[in-house]
């Protein structure tokens, strides 16, 4: 299993041990990539976890998803994701944990969102399967303790939409990144999520250039 | 070149869903009572040799009649056709014909390739001119052999009324079967299932040690009170591991029966290979074949025996108005066409960027104007006031920064069951976007951006 790992990872343009990331979000973590075997934790569940599994997607990873039923599959192919190989748990429902590591097991990146705050023998097991397996766990939804990098939506600018015209055609987003040890700096960054075309990339911060995209932004 | 043995077809559109499978029982056990052998060919479709029974029942055209009116009385929409092959007398029922021996390459001439089954090959022939099976036919086969490959060459027999592959006669099959006991007796159906693919992959692996490929695959279930449900099943092309494990999954759908306590569990699983064929292989594409890999395959099967096989899915492209219908979900390693075509221009779409949550079942919702009346729209799309605070589930109100809309969206008004009147909106609030629509005075929110 070692052997086939090293063969993925050689097909993968970042370094060994981490797994790529959109340009626009190498910024946010440490080591520019999804370091395997890490928890990174997202506030909630959204357009964020998918960007999150785009350039891993992109280059070849399966990235599994449980526990999210109403996961937008058209949003996730538009940040980079490949639909091809996707694999949906959408209700695991009391077998969450089990499922969360079965998927583990076969996918480089896996997306949950948590029930709840997740015990903390289910918590460790988890992360020994992704450690073991090199694989990358995005939790969604209730912040997991422990995580390598906490990442949280705080502000939110949709441009392209006004009081009774227009329609929704981008949003910009400012994304916060904490955690600890390489990742304890707090860095922020904004980002289209998502642009007029559906990517996520960088973007400048809203009020600077809002009104861009031929309508008001509002800030959210 | 022989011609392939007659065969008669019954098909009911109503059982076509792979998920009424119970009834395909039902339907398959109707025939039964014309000859034993009735083979399931899949959803809806029931098929027979008809040599035999023709000469006891008075004719081919008679023996049709007989089973369609059969069928008709205890209350299934059906029809029945005959033609020299599966392939042929699936399109016969599907036109209610019966066509004379030695007739069917006349009969199959005017179809567009796509009835192959094989997009990629009829994809191919459609650029080259090819348009219907008369113009493939026709074609030299050493052509068509040297061209397309060996599934080239059994989709050219097909479309001249010919077996795909030719049949091998010989010693049956029986040192062929695989089988497995269940002790103590298995109650529920998923751990057969799931035992099933390693049979399968088990039978497989002995049918390719000598070469050979199967057509038909015979399913014995036996349960602990001596019962034994005995189905066989076919297929057009060969019968991959994946598809044997399908049939094992529609044999038992209706299982455990609504009577307890009957069958007492299932004992054990047996598959037996039939119409045996040279196994000519198959070469993967250089590239733009998308292979599942082992390890993620593996760990879908675990999920599945945990959970159920349609709790794993995968995304299949579809067609639709709303941002649901862009995407079918198909349970993992099954592979199955999206309900409607991708790719058409589907007007009154939602424009892009596609929301990233969609709510499986709307959420209900509130959306009141400034003065706190909810705001209504009219049969012609008038709006009552402006959109001031929405309130989605058990969310509390939040005021409304940006609205877009109405965008009414009127869907199959020609099939009421199904028929579907709205209008769309856009509203921005507390620093999320949200998809709304109005249906029948109720609004609700059905994604969020």
């Amino acid at each position: 299993m070692r052997a086939g790992f090293a063969q993925v990872t050689d097909g993968f343009a970042g370094q060994p041990g981490v797994l790529p990331v959109l340009p626009a979000l190498a910024g946010l973590l440490p080591g520019n990539g999804l370091a395997r075997g890490a928890v990174v934790a997202v506030e909630r569940p959204g357009l964020l976890c998918l960007a999150l599994a785009a350039g891993a997607s992109r280059a070849g990873a399966w990235c599994g998803v449980a526990g999210l039923p109403e996961l937008g599959v058209v949003a996730a192919a538009g940040t980079g994701v490949n639909p091809g190989r996707l694999m949906l748990v959408p209700r695991p429902g009391r077998r969450w944990a089990e499922v969360t590591a079965e998927l583990l097991e076969g996918c480089e990146v896996v997306v949950t969102r948590l029930p709840g705050p997740p015990p903390a023998p289910v918590r460790r097991r988890l992360e020994a399967v992704a450690r073991q397996r090199g694989g990358v766990l995005i939790a969604a939804g209730q912040l997991w303790e422990g995580a390598l990098v906490r990442l949280r939506v705080t502000r939110r600018s949709w441009a392209g939409i006004g009081n009774g015209y227009g329609r929704v055609r981008a949003c910009r987003a400012e994304v916060t990144a904490e955690g600890r040890g390489a990742a304890a700096r707090v860095r922020s960054c904004w980002l289209w999520l998502p642009g007029p075309d559906g990517a996520v990339t960088a973007a400048e911060p809203a009020g600077v250039t809002a009104g861009e995209h031929g309508g008001r932004a509002q800030a959210g | 070149m022989t011609a392939a043995a007659r065969v008669l077809v019954a098909w009911c559109p109503d059982l076509a869903s792979a998920s009424d499978m119970e009834g395909c029982g039902q339907l398959a056990a109707v025939v039964e009572e014309f000859c034993p052998r009735a083979e399931v060919a899949g959803p809806g479709t029931c098929a027979i040799g008809v040599k035999g029974p023709a000469r006891y029942f008075g004719g081919e055209k008679a023996l049709a009649a007989a089973i369609a009116a059969a069928l008709t009385r205890r209350g299934y929409r059906c029809r029945t056709g005959i033609a020299d092959g599966l392939f042929a007398a699936r399109l016969a029922a599907r036109a209610g014909a019966v066509v004379p021996a030695g007739a069917t390459r006349r009969f199959l001439a005017p179809y567009p390739v796509g009835v192959l089954g094989n997009a990629e090959l009829a994809g191919l022939l459609a650029r080259l001119g090819i348009t219907t099976l008369g113009a493939f036919a026709a074609l030299p086969a050493a052509a068509v052999a040297s061209r397309f490959g060996p599934a080239g060459t059994a989709a050219q027999r097909m479309a001249r009324g010919l077996e795909g592959r030719p049949l091998i006669t010989g010693p049956p099959a029986a040192g062929l079967s695989v089988a497995c006991e269940f002790d103590p007796p298995e109650q529920r159906a998923e751990p057969v299932i799931f035992t099933a693919r390693a049979l399968a992959e088990r039978m497989h692996a002995g049918l390719a040690g000598r070469g050979l490929a199967c057509l038909v695959v015979e399913i014995q279930v036996s349960c602990a009170d001596g019962t034994q449900i005995t189905r066989r099943w076919r297929h057009d092309g060969l019968l991959p591991a994946l598809a044997v494990v399908q049939r094992v999954r529609w044999q038992l759908a209706g299982w455990p029966p609504a009577r307890d306590d009957a069958a007492g569990g299932i004992t054990a699983l047996r598959l037996v290979p039939g119409q045996l064929v040279r196994d000519a292989g198959r070469q993967l594409a250089l590239w733009g074949e998308e292979v599942i890999s082992g390890r993620a395959g593996r760990a879908a099967a675990r999920v599945q025996a945990m959970l159920g096989h349609d709790a794993v899915l995968y995304p299949v492209p579809g067609g639709g108005r709303g941002p649901a219908d862009e995407v079918a979900l198909v349970p993992f390693g099954e592979p199955r066409p999206a309900r409607l075509p991708a790719g058409r221009p589907w007007p009154a779409r939602i424009p892009p960027p596609s929301p990233a949550i969609i709510y499986p079942v709307p959420l209900p919702a509130a959306v009141t104007d400034a003065s706190g009346n909810p705001v209504t729209v009219t049969g012609r799309a008038n709006l009552s006031a402006s959109p001031a605070l929405l309130a989605a589930g058990d969310q509390v109100p939040m005021p409304v920064t940006a609205w877009a809309g109405p965008w009414p969206v009127t869907e199959r008004w020609w099939r009421p069951a199904r028929a579907c009147r709205k209008a769309r909106f856009q509203l921005v609030a507390a620093g999320s976007a949200w998809l709304a629509s109005v249906r029948g005075g109720r609004w609700q929110v059905e994604a969020s951006y």
